[in-house]
């Protein structure tokens, strides 16, 4: 078996981690985490670009490392070659190991920020994007400079409303942190929006099954050659259309 | 005129002192409250609508036109009550249960009101039971649901069919909107209209309260 890797460099070390153990060659190809912010159409129109690109006839499958990402792998076609997706609505379902434990926690604690190690060292470079269009992690002093003293304030503090919808900021540990820099990284971070603090245990076993090749239905999607990935907005994520 | 022109490009350009000053002017001048939101305010946020379509403007933008659309409408809103015209409909607003975005929501929120709406914004993370409580009490014909999440989503069909399970689903027209929602969905969960911008929302607002 031969398999090809699409996936958000947020998931960078934790890919890179179940491919080095994987029991037969992945290929990878790691997308800017910055999709995650352009939208989902041009999102979907990127990562099919990458998909297209693969060629025909070389592996038995090409797997997504994402999450349904706010119907960013909406109408992902497969071509030559079938499409493998985790049943995940975003990357945090992901790093915690399955849809069911993301959902409990997710209802339990509304009100969470998710932080990982690709959500702290990627693409910041690329945030610019939602920075300008939405507005949202510019200061106060940036806002004034635009838009003007009394204009720049009321920004501000529209913008930055949304940090009291948010009670903690949750830093998910995968063990392959290096050193306590994420995790110190995170608690300033919660910190300074003036949130509760808290860590919590990864699990890599999802993505391992993905790269393994063990797609339970359950667990993942496959869209065979000709098909497409529809999002279900239910328990099963997606379901595959011709 | 002037001063009614002046209004309109106060809000365009988000400015909300100039946009107060420009309707007192036009009041003072004798144009009437009602064709101040209908001949002007409601002209210029389509324009501000039509600019973000076109990606010209962007949230911080909108934003702050509706900001002083609101500076207006401040001044127009108690000269309309006294005058007993009815605001078109009322609107029950708010992000469902479990998701806490609201920056799209409030923006909604204002442009409705601006479009003159009135708007009872019940915030973020809503319950099913709040939002009919809210659409029962204040006899509001227009409930409008946010969500950002594709994970919160299903929680606008839940929502719906509780208006439902209440016997209330006939009695108010239930409309959708937020990032990750389509028009498709919006169908399949029985929503009665959905919008993909902000600007839309209020033509569509318009649309089901004149149906």
């Amino acid at each position: 078996m031969r398999l090809k890797l699409i996936s958000c460099e947020v998931l960078f070390r934790e890919m890179c981690d179940v491919c080095a153990h994987a029991p037969h060659p992945v290929d990878v190809e790691f997308l800017p985490k910055g999709l995650h912010d352009v939208g989902s159409r041009p999102m979907a129109a990127r990562i099919q670009e990458a998909v297209d690109r693969t060629p025909r006839g070389v592996y038995d499958a090409i797997l997504l490392g994402y999450g349904l990402c706010g119907n960013g792998l909406d109408g992902l076609t497969a071509r030559h070659t079938r499409l493998v997706a985790p049943r995940a609505h975003d990357c945090i379902a992901l790093l915690l190991g399955s849809r069911q434990r993301y959902q409990a926690f997710f209802e339990a604690n509304p009100g969470t920020y998710y932080r990982s190690t690709g959500w702290l060292e990627r693409g910041k470079d690329v945030q610019q994007l939602s920075h300008d269009a939405i507005g949202v992690d510019q200061s106060l002093a940036e806002l004034t400079r635009k838009y003007g003293e009394d204009n720049g304030r009321y920004l501000y503090d529209a913008l930055t409303r949304y940090c009291a919808n948010y009670s903690q900021l949750v830093f998910i540990e995968t063990g392959l942190e290096p050193d306590a820099k994420f995790l110190d990284e995170a608690a300033a971070e919660a910190a300074e929006k003036g949130w509760r603090f808290d860590r919590l245990p990864g699990d890599l076993e999802w993505l391992r099954r993905m790269v393994e090749g063990v797609w339970a239905e359950s667990e993942f999607v496959i869209a065979m050659p000709g098909q497409r990935l529809v999002a279900s907005y239910d328990t099963a994520v997606y379901e595959v259309k011709p | 005129m002037a001063d009614t022109d002046e209004l309109q490009e106060a809000v365009i350009k988000g400015d909300a002192k100039a946009a107060a000053a420009a309707t007192q002017a036009a009041l003072a001048a004798g144009v009437t409250p009602l064709s101040i939101v209908t001949e002007h305010l409601v002209p210029a946020m389509d324009e501000v609508g039509r600019r973000f379509e076109c990606q010209d403007y962007f949230v911080p933008e909108m934003l702050l036109s509706a900001r002083a659309m609101k500076a207006s409408m401040e001044i127009v809103r108690p000269l309309l009550a006294a005058s007993g015209a009815e605001p078109i409909g009322r609107v029950v607003i708010g992000t469902v249960q479990g998701d806490l975005h609201d920056i799209g929501k409030n923006l909604v929120a204002s442009m409705l009101e601006g479009g003159g709406f009135e708007v009872i914004d019940l915030g973020v993370n809503v319950e099913p039971r709040r939002f009919i409580e809210a659409a029962s009490s204040r006899n509001a014909g227009l409930v409008a649901l946010s969500a950002l999440l594709t994970v919160t989503m299903p929680a606008m069909k839940t929502t719906i069919d509780a208006f439902a399970a209440a016997g209330l689903r006939e009695k108010v027209k239930i409309m959708v909107g937020g990032a990750p929602v389509t028009e498709q969905y919006a169908n399949t969960i029985g929503a009665d209209g959905y919008s993909e911008s902000a600007a839309g929302a209020v033509a569509l607002a318009r649309r089901l309260a004149a149906a």
